[in-house]
């Protein structure tokens, strides 16, 4: 997960910002705690001290007590009254529009089509808010995970229960059933992977969600405590013959060139021959030599189909 | 010092909020707290700040109050456009938008999103827990520059970006965008292309450095057939009609628009979106995969076969 790179909170204009967005956001959330109001403006409590005792200060000209707001915060609970010009929230800029509607277009496509309430009540937002930015609705965002699997999966999360899940292997292009015991889901690279205890390879496993085809409750026993056995990775060799993005982007490889050598490693040998497949000749197998060799049968064998 | 000049900011916006007629710089400067110095350093510190609250997306409107006389300037800030207005909105609504905005968590516009749930917190409407969608998507990072995409997208502006094309070698495109898509973690954007007046789409990851933002095309026109929501939708005008072998080829049945059984094979049409990722894919697929037409997808796959034999053999 990419980590978030913590703002200047100490520059004016983004401090202004968040002084305007406190007034509303405290109007109706009167008497909070100062540690959760810090909390929801992602700053430190001593900030958080530091932009009320500023905002005290503000008013309408003439900056008697009668035009100043009355904000109370020395107790550590936080009110405010006598700012009614600040007293609704801003509105909403392009980029926060820009987010809101790619977010509600996901959502959409990650909720049951029974669910036509929800269906209607996002197109609604979406185009208040679009119209509002002056967004044009050409944006489209989808979710290609099975909503019925991600709510099985977490269930059985949260109860510590097994599961029985068909799984999509890629590299073998076999649908396999498995059964796991989920312990958590994780983000990488904004896939989402299921982390389980899989009684089928008597190992722990990660599973991309998005090829868990179906899944559904099983019973377990709890899994042996006996440490993984790691798998020999298999290191393999690659001669560029012709340079293009999709070679690049498989084997993850930049800067190539006709005649470039470089070395790489899979768990897995379906892989390295699939990829090199895919690759139609754009690349060379060097080694391993039973990969190699393994190539030239199979390309020959179906040129014999389509020649036959 | 900082202290200062945002409390100047807050209350400049206070008082043009308040006011319904336009106020003039002079009335500004011997009302509103801060402006302090020499005449000239009072108007430099106030052509900034006007600068600075438009760049937080506040309108500051110009005007005088008297149309018949030629007055000093005056400015407000109109009270409707400052303040957020999405008309009626009700619990439910807010559990979806503070869904659609967690869907960002780690990924390019998340702090934006956040800022957005704020302010929509700050409406003080409860959120409705119990009709909530019992999932919540998420993106995969887009990285900083999809608003840039969405503005030109709104302004007809053109985009220069370095693509790297199939060749691998890089070539500067001109495009003014039509289209935002997110699809299987990969983020695209479709434009119509300047020099071949094309519409072409763009994988984000493969643009090498940023965006240069132009002046658009007079009168643009987005084509009249375009949708968004279409891009990557299955009405492709050719389709490929190919073979698999029964319970192989997840990832090609995935993209298939229609399945026929025909025994030990289904027989499958997939429309094509783009013949060289197609052929690849039904390589890595081997002899689980026969391709019957177009002809100019079966020619590519003996090309690459034999040169396959030729190389490994």
């Amino acid at each position: 997960m990419a980590k978030k790179v913590q703002g200047n909170t100490a520059s004016p204009l983004e401090r202004t910002s968040r002084m305007l967005d406190l007034v509303p956001y405290i109007n109706t959330h009167q008497g909070i705690s100062l540690v959760d109001l810090a909390e929801v403006f992602e700053v430190t409590t001593d900030q958080m001290i530091s932009d009320l005792t500023t905002l005290w200060m503000c008013g309408l000209p003439g900056y008697t007590p009668l035009e100043l707001m009355d904000l109370d915060f020395e107790s550590g609970y936080v009110t405010i009254r006598n700012a009614p010009t600040l007293a609704r929230p801003r509105s909403i800029t392009h980029e926060e529009g820009v987010a809101l509607v790619l977010g509600l277009e996901v959502l959409r496509s990650s909720i049951s089509t029974e669910r036509e309430d929800l269906i209607a009540a996002i197109a609604s937002l979406s185009q208040r808010i679009a119209r509002l930015v002056n967004l044009p609705l050409a944006l489209s965002a989808s979710s290609d995970i099975s909503h019925e699997v991600t709510t099985t999966v977490r269930q059985a999360i949260s109860h510590r229960s097994g599961l029985k899940i068909s799984y999509h292997s890629l590299y073998k292009d076999e649908i396999s059933s498995r059964v796991v015991l989920p312990l958590e889901i994780l983000e990488s690279q904004g896939t989402l992977y299921l982390h389980a205890y899989c009684f089928t390879a008597q190992d722990f496993r990660h599973f991309r969600i998005d090829r868990i085809r179906s899944a559904e409750s099983a019973e377990v026993e709890k899994p042996s405590t006996t440490p993984p056995v790691n798998p020999e990775k298999i290191r393999f060799e690659v001669k560029v013959v012709r340079p293009t993005r999709d070679v690049a982007e498989r084997f993850e490889e930049s800067n190539l060139e006709a005649g470039t050598v470089f070395k790489s490693s899979s768990f897995s040998q379906h892989w390295i021959a699939r990829s090199v497949l895919a690759s139609g000749g754009a690349v060379e197998l060097l080694s391993p030599a039973e990969i190699r060799s393994e190539i030239a049968e199979r390309a020959q064998m179906i040129l014999n189909r389509y020649e036959g | 010092m900082v202290s200062r000049k945002s409390e100047r900011l807050i209350n400049l916006t206070i008082a043009l909020l308040a006011t319904k007629r336009f106020i003039t710089k002079s009335e500004i400067f011997k009302t509103i707290d801060g402006y302090e110095g020499s005449s000239e350093s009072k108007e430099r510190m106030f052509e900034r700040d006007k600068d600075d609250l438009r760049s937080l997306g506040i309108e500051i409107e110009v005007g005088s109050f008297d149309p018949l006389f030629n007055d000093e300037a005056g400015y407000r800030i109109k009270q409707e456009r400052y303040q957020l207005d999405l008309g009626d909105i009700a619990a439910l609504e807010i559990s979806l938008l503070s869904l659609a905005a967690q869907a960002w968590q780690g990924a390019s516009l998340d702090d934006a999103a956040q800022r957005a749930l704020v302010k929509l917190n700050s409406l003080g409407i409860a959120i409705d827990e119990e009709n909530m969608p019992d999932s919540a998507p998420f993106f995969s990072d887009g990285g900083p520059d999809l608003p840039i995409i969405t503005r030109a997208i709104a302004e007809h502006q053109i985009l220069e970006f370095t693509y790297r094309n199939y060749e691998l070698t890089d070539e500067v495109r001109s495009v003014v965008p039509i289209g935002l898509s997110t699809r299987s973690g990969f983020w695209y954007f479709t434009g119509v292309d300047q020099s071949i007046e094309e519409v072409r789409t763009f994988r984000f990851d493969r643009v090498i450095g940023s965006f240069i933002v132009k002046k658009g095309p007079k009168e643009f026109e987005t084509p009249e057939n375009f949708d968004s929501q279409r891009i990557f939708e299955r009405d492709i005008a050719t389709q490929a009609v190919i073979d698999i072998r029964l319970g192989k080829g997840t990832s090609l049945r995935a993209l298939a628009s229609s399945t026929k059984s025909i025994g030990e094979w289904d027989q499958v049409r997939i429309p094509i979106l783009d013949m060289r990722t197609l052929s690849a894919l039904i390589l890595w697929h081997g002899d689980d995969v026969y391709v019957h037409s177009p002809n100019e997808l079966r020619e590519i796959i003996i090309a690459g076969l034999k040169d396959l034999v030729k190389t490994h053999g």
